[in-house]
């Protein structure tokens, strides 16, 4: 017959009714976290809130591609229109030198005219990436009626979320922030002393420090 | 330093679009010499690879951030001469003091012109050309 384990018999009791121990006060917390959410009306919320974050991630990663596509489309126009101006601008400079040597030669030889062509197809040309930039602005409507789709649904997650955090958090601790939170574009500056709103405050701030 | 047509710029920001505007601005200024990274960590090893000399880099950034590139690059006895100018939409006052601190050439905060732009370059190289 084998001696018993390491582990005495009323060890493993020992360690049975801890464990079952640890079940009942989790139970216990659970049932608390449960019965507050509740009491403070934020389980309905909290359930829409969260099965949608799934589909807010894809609408945003939407607006995303969508800016970038846009902003693609915008410069690609830029580059091409520059470059239109470009030939107009060396064509032009030309013309003028043209003109001033040998007026009756610029005109009878045709350049005159050939330039007023050239500068005419150009333009036109340039006008339709003017078109092409205003329509490039399409992604606005877009992604403008899905940001509003996700601030509502980011909005009805932050209420639930908040009415829980005033419950709980001490009061002390009302106004911590997370830092990593706040990075990024300042959206409201208003009522702010710890941030620039403009090149010349970040100059001036420089100077000040010696720099 | 001389002209800054002979200068070779790298350009560190995570999203392609500001790279890319970056460059036109720098290209109109005369500066068509310019390569792009997306990160802090690709630019520092593309400033090791090869020479630069020119910095602009965000801040906000995946895998190294504008920050960390700023100490590596003082840090690193061949690169430390670099001028690295910060072009962040970061615009709270202690990122500010501290890029100025940590050796940054220079701050700008988005949205920033053309104007703003070439105002910083040439202030930066003057000043190294003043202490050359």
């Amino acid at each position: 017959m084998k001696s018993d384990s390491p582990e005495t018999l009323s060890e493993r009791e020992t360690r049975a009714a801890s464990t079952a121990d640890v079940f009942l006060q989790v139970g216990s917390i659970t049932r608390l976290l449960h019965d507050t959410l509740a009491q403070v009306g934020v389980m309905p919320k909290l359930q829409l809130a969260a099965d949608g974050l799934p589909d807010a991630r894809s609408r945003l990663n939407y607006i995303a591609e969508k800016t970038a596509a846009a902003a693609d489309k915008v410069l690609n126009s830029v580059d091409q229109a520059k470059a239109e101006h470009k030939l107009i601008a060396d064509a032009t400079r030309q013309m003028a030198k043209d003109i001033v040597a040998d007026p009756v030669k610029a005109v009878a030889s045709g350049a005159v005219m050939n330039f007023v062509g050239d500068v005419e197809a150009s333009t036109a040309r340039i006008d339709q990436h003017l078109t092409d930039i205003m329509l490039a602005q399409d992604f606005h409507d877009l992604t403008g009626q899905v940001v509003t789709k996700v601030v509502k649904l980011a909005t009805e997650l932050e209420d639930s979320l908040l009415k829980l955090l005033m419950q709980v958090i001490p009061a002390d601790q009302v106004h911590k922030v997370e830092d990593a939170f706040l990075n990024g574009p300042v959206v409201n500056p208003e009522g702010r002393s710890d941030v620039v709103t403009n090149q010349e405050q970040v100059d001036d701030l420089l100077a000040s420090l010696g720099f | 330093m001389s002209n800054p047509s002979d200068l070779k710029f790298l350009i560190v920001d995570d999203f392609s679009t500001m790279r890319r505007i970056v460059r036109g601005l720098l290209k109109e200024m005369g500066c068509a010499n310019a390569e792009e990274a997306e990160d802090g960590a690709v630019a520092l090893n593309m400033l090791k690879a090869q020479k630069f000399d020119f910095v602009v880099s965000d801040i906000n950034m995946p895998n190294m951030n504008g920050f960390d590139l700023l100490s590596a690059i003082k840090k690193d006895d061949s690169l430390k001469h670099l001028p690295v100018l910060m072009v962040t939409a970061e615009a709270r006052k202690e990122d500010i003091v501290r890029a100025a601190q940590d050796g940054a050439a220079g701050y700008i905060v988005k949205p920033f012109t053309k104007a703003t732009l070439e105002d910083k370059v040439n202030k930066i190289m003057q000043k190294l050309a003043a202490t050359a």
